[in-house]
């Protein structure tokens, strides 16, 4: 536990964490200080000037909370009638040379100026000479649309390119209201983060050109999840919404808050990985091409099942620990091969040091953790002998060329299960659909060995059967979430006294000697 | 204020009332009056001759709703969902996209209401930041015999002119 301090806000007693500034410490306990500059993975900068509060000791009679540590017994002034002044007059600067364009800035809904204007502000302008006109609906690059008017010059945006990505293409140029943030001539955003600074902004000056009029942010309905870009596992928002008589679609994906894995971001790729989660869905089952009903194709499955006598069940790296372990389960009851060789999945010298991973799948430690084999003489081995495959989900196409596992391939019948219709798909004479990630509920486990779940985000008009699911009607044992969970606690010993919904949101960090059993 | 009682005799006691036959003759006395006479002239008919007279609509009426423009024939909605949002009927879908002429970041490319949902509660006229919708197109009976042509888009809206002047429709309260 944190060390805990006691100090006054506003003559009242409240009892913070030590070793934090006073916005950060006071707004633990629900108690806000106005900031626009401030934001704790860039640091205090000082330069808004609205967290200004009075400190009853004898110092000067305003300070910036961004810069004050808190300290014990300290005397915290906010609802004086000299600070509230200063709000407001913070405020009225800030607005005087904004175009109020709301009605067609995408960040109306989530804009501090506007929630600041109703908390702190309510006047009309003062103003009777024209404002002062700035670049509009500059690109940036990197998906980055910037519109001067509306900045605040807080500079969280160029304190993110330097001190994050530390590539500084941003910058603020000129002086007093004519300062505006621009990028060197012909040198655009061009780092793999680039998209954070659309968060980071606390008004609509930075937007995402993805994103742009596609929703007004209060209709987007939002629900935690994990991303399954890379084997980082960051933690998203995943902002959905069902338009009347249409299906529930995601419209982007925000970074969520965790300290232990990635932080207050994400990178771009990751980030617009939410359309695969909406297009290229497979939603009915096929008979070779022909379209049938998911029961008759798996009537039809169980019956291959029967009928076949070696089988080999590859997996693909992205399943959750509660589908690896049925198809675990099954394969065993079977008497089948498992393999999850799968390493089209990762990209060679693609990860860097900060979030992106070279492993573009989110769940090879728990293969390893399961003691799934993923070696490409197992599954080169079997497949030859083996006359059916049962594929779930994973893309084949990635780790070979398409004549080399026609050829592999060669009399032995497919199943797939899959989420996506990808040409891999095409190739079954069978093909199941299942739900993607936003749309179970599961447990992965990152690259640095920490342990993730997740919640069931979307639900589709047609809400598919997750993996585990259609694993179980195709016999394996786990036929209950419940059993699953009780499997995976026998071999993960760190998940003992846990249930599925009561694991930490930042993760359980695995032991070592699980780790151990990783690379064993 | 104190409220004034009035008790109402009540009828239908008596026996000429209670033997009813005589009652039923002679309100039909009076329906088949009505109808001989409007039969011989039909000029003093109480009712409106509906639809070959149609009545006179206000100027504040709340009609079938139409995009204003500005005055050289372009959208004047900039896409900004109060409307959908404010709409207790959810009966507004809009879709929104880049606007290139310079009179805005943003303009709506798909703009549907649903007149089998709307309630005509005007509350998107009142949400509108622009003015850019209206009720006062005086078009108070919208028919038709299939359900898709009730789904009107953003030509059909655009293409309705208002039915009243500027002056008259600020009068009505606008």
């Amino acid at each position: 536990m944190a060390e805990k301090i006691k100090l006054f806000v506003n003559g009242v007693e409240v009892e913070v964490e030590a070793k934090k500034n006073l916005i950060d410490a006071i707004s633990a306990v629900g108690i806000e200080i106005p900031h626009l500059c401030y934001h704790p993975a860039l640091g205090a900068d000082g330069n808004c000037r609205m967290c200004l509060v009075g400190i009853e000791d004898g110092r000067p009679p305003l300070v910036p909370a961004c810069k004050t540590p808190a300290r014990e017994g300290m005397k915290v002034l906010l609802d004086a009638e000299h600070i509230k002044k200063i709000q407001h007059d913070v405020m009225e600067l800030e607005l005087i040379n904004h175009p109020i364009d709301c009605p067609v800035c995408d960040q109306a809904g989530e804009c501090k100026l506007q929630d600041y204007y109703m908390s702190y502000d309510q006047k009309e302008s003062r103003m009777t000479v024209p404002q002062v006109t700035k670049g509009k609906k500059l690109d940036f690059g990197s998906g980055v649309i910037h519109d001067q008017e509306r900045c605040v010059v807080c500079g969280r945006c160029v304190r993110f390119c330097r001190q994050i990505t530390k590539t500084g293409e941003l910058g603020a140029i000129n002086r007093s209201d004519d300062t505006r943030i621009n990028i060197f001539p012909g040198r655009p955003l061009n780092n793999r983060y680039a998209l954070n600074v659309v968060d980071l902004c606390p008004v609509g000056a930075m937007t995402s050109s993805d994103f742009r009029f596609k929703q007004r942010v209060w209709f987007l309905k939002k629900a935690p999840g994990i991303c399954h870009g890379c084997a980082k596992g960051c933690n998203i928002t995943i902002d959905h919404n069902r338009q009347k008589y249409e299906d529930d679609i995601i419209y982007r994906f925000r970074p969520l808050l965790n300290k232990q894995v990635n932080g207050y971001f994400i990178c771009d790729e990751g980030r617009l990985s939410y359309k695969q989660e909406n297009d290229g869905r497979l939603i009915e089952a096929r008979l070779s091409t022909q379209p049938r009903s998911i029961d008759e194709i798996l009537t039809a499955s169980t019956k291959e099942i029967d009928r076949a006598e070696k089988i080999v069940i590859s997996l693909s790296p992205n399943c959750s620990l509660e589908q690896m372990i049925t198809i675990k389960a099954l394969s065993e009851k079977l008497g089948a091969t498992l393999t999850g060789y799968s390493e089209g999945y990762i990209k060679q010298d693609d990860g860097d040091d900060f979030l992106i991973q070279d492993d573009k799948s989110a769940n090879r430690a728990g293969l390893q953790l399961l003691e799934i084999d993923n070696s490409r003489d197992t599954f080169t081995g079997a497949i030859r002998e083996a006359d059916l495959l049962i594929n779930f989900n994973n893309n084949l196409l990635l780790s070979f060329a398409e004549k080399e596992i026609s050829k592999l391939l060669k009399g032995t019948k497919v199943i797939t299960v899959t989420s996506h219709d990808t040409p891999f798909t095409t190739m079954a004479d069978m093909a199941i659909p299942v739900a993607s990630f936003s749309e179970y509920a599961g447990t992965v486990v990152n690259s640095d060995n920490i342990l993730q779940s997740f919640g069931k985000a979307i639900t589709k008009n047609i809400d598919l059967d997750d993996i585990s699911g259609i694993a179980a009607r195709l016999g394996s044992p786990l036929q209950t979430p419940g059993e699953r969970f009780a499997a995976l606690q026998q071999i993960i010993s760190a998940l003992n006294g846990f249930e599925p919904d009561n694991i930490p949101a930042e993760g359980l960090k695995l032991k070592e000697s699980e780790a151990a059993n990783v690379t064993a | 204020m104190s409220a004034t009682v009035k008790t109402i005799e009540r009828k239908g006691s008596s026996l000429r009332e209670k033997l009813y036959l005589i009652e039923i003759a002679k309100g039909m006395a009076t329906t088949f009056g009505h109808l001989f006479r409007n039969l011989k002239d039909n000029r003093k008919l109480y009712v409106r001759h509906y639809p070959e007279v149609q009545p006179e609509i206000p100027a504040r009426w709340r009609g079938r709703q139409r995009l204003t423009t500005h005055e050289d024939g372009t959208v004047k909605c900039v896409a900004c969902f109060m409307c959908q949002t404010n709409c207790p009927a959810n009966c507004i879908m809009i879709e929104a996209g880049e606007r290139l002429d310079g009179k805005a970041e943003k303009m709506p490319v798909k703009f549907n209401i649903d007149l089998l949902e709307c309630i005509y509660c005007g509350y998107c006229v009142e949400a509108c930041p622009l003015d850019a919708i209206r009720m006062d197109t005086g078009i108070f009976s919208v028919t038709d015999n299939n359900r898709d042509s009730f789904v009107l888009g953003l030509k059909e809206l655009l293409a309705t002119p208002g039915a009243y002047s500027e002056e008259e429709y600020k009068k009505g309260g606008a």
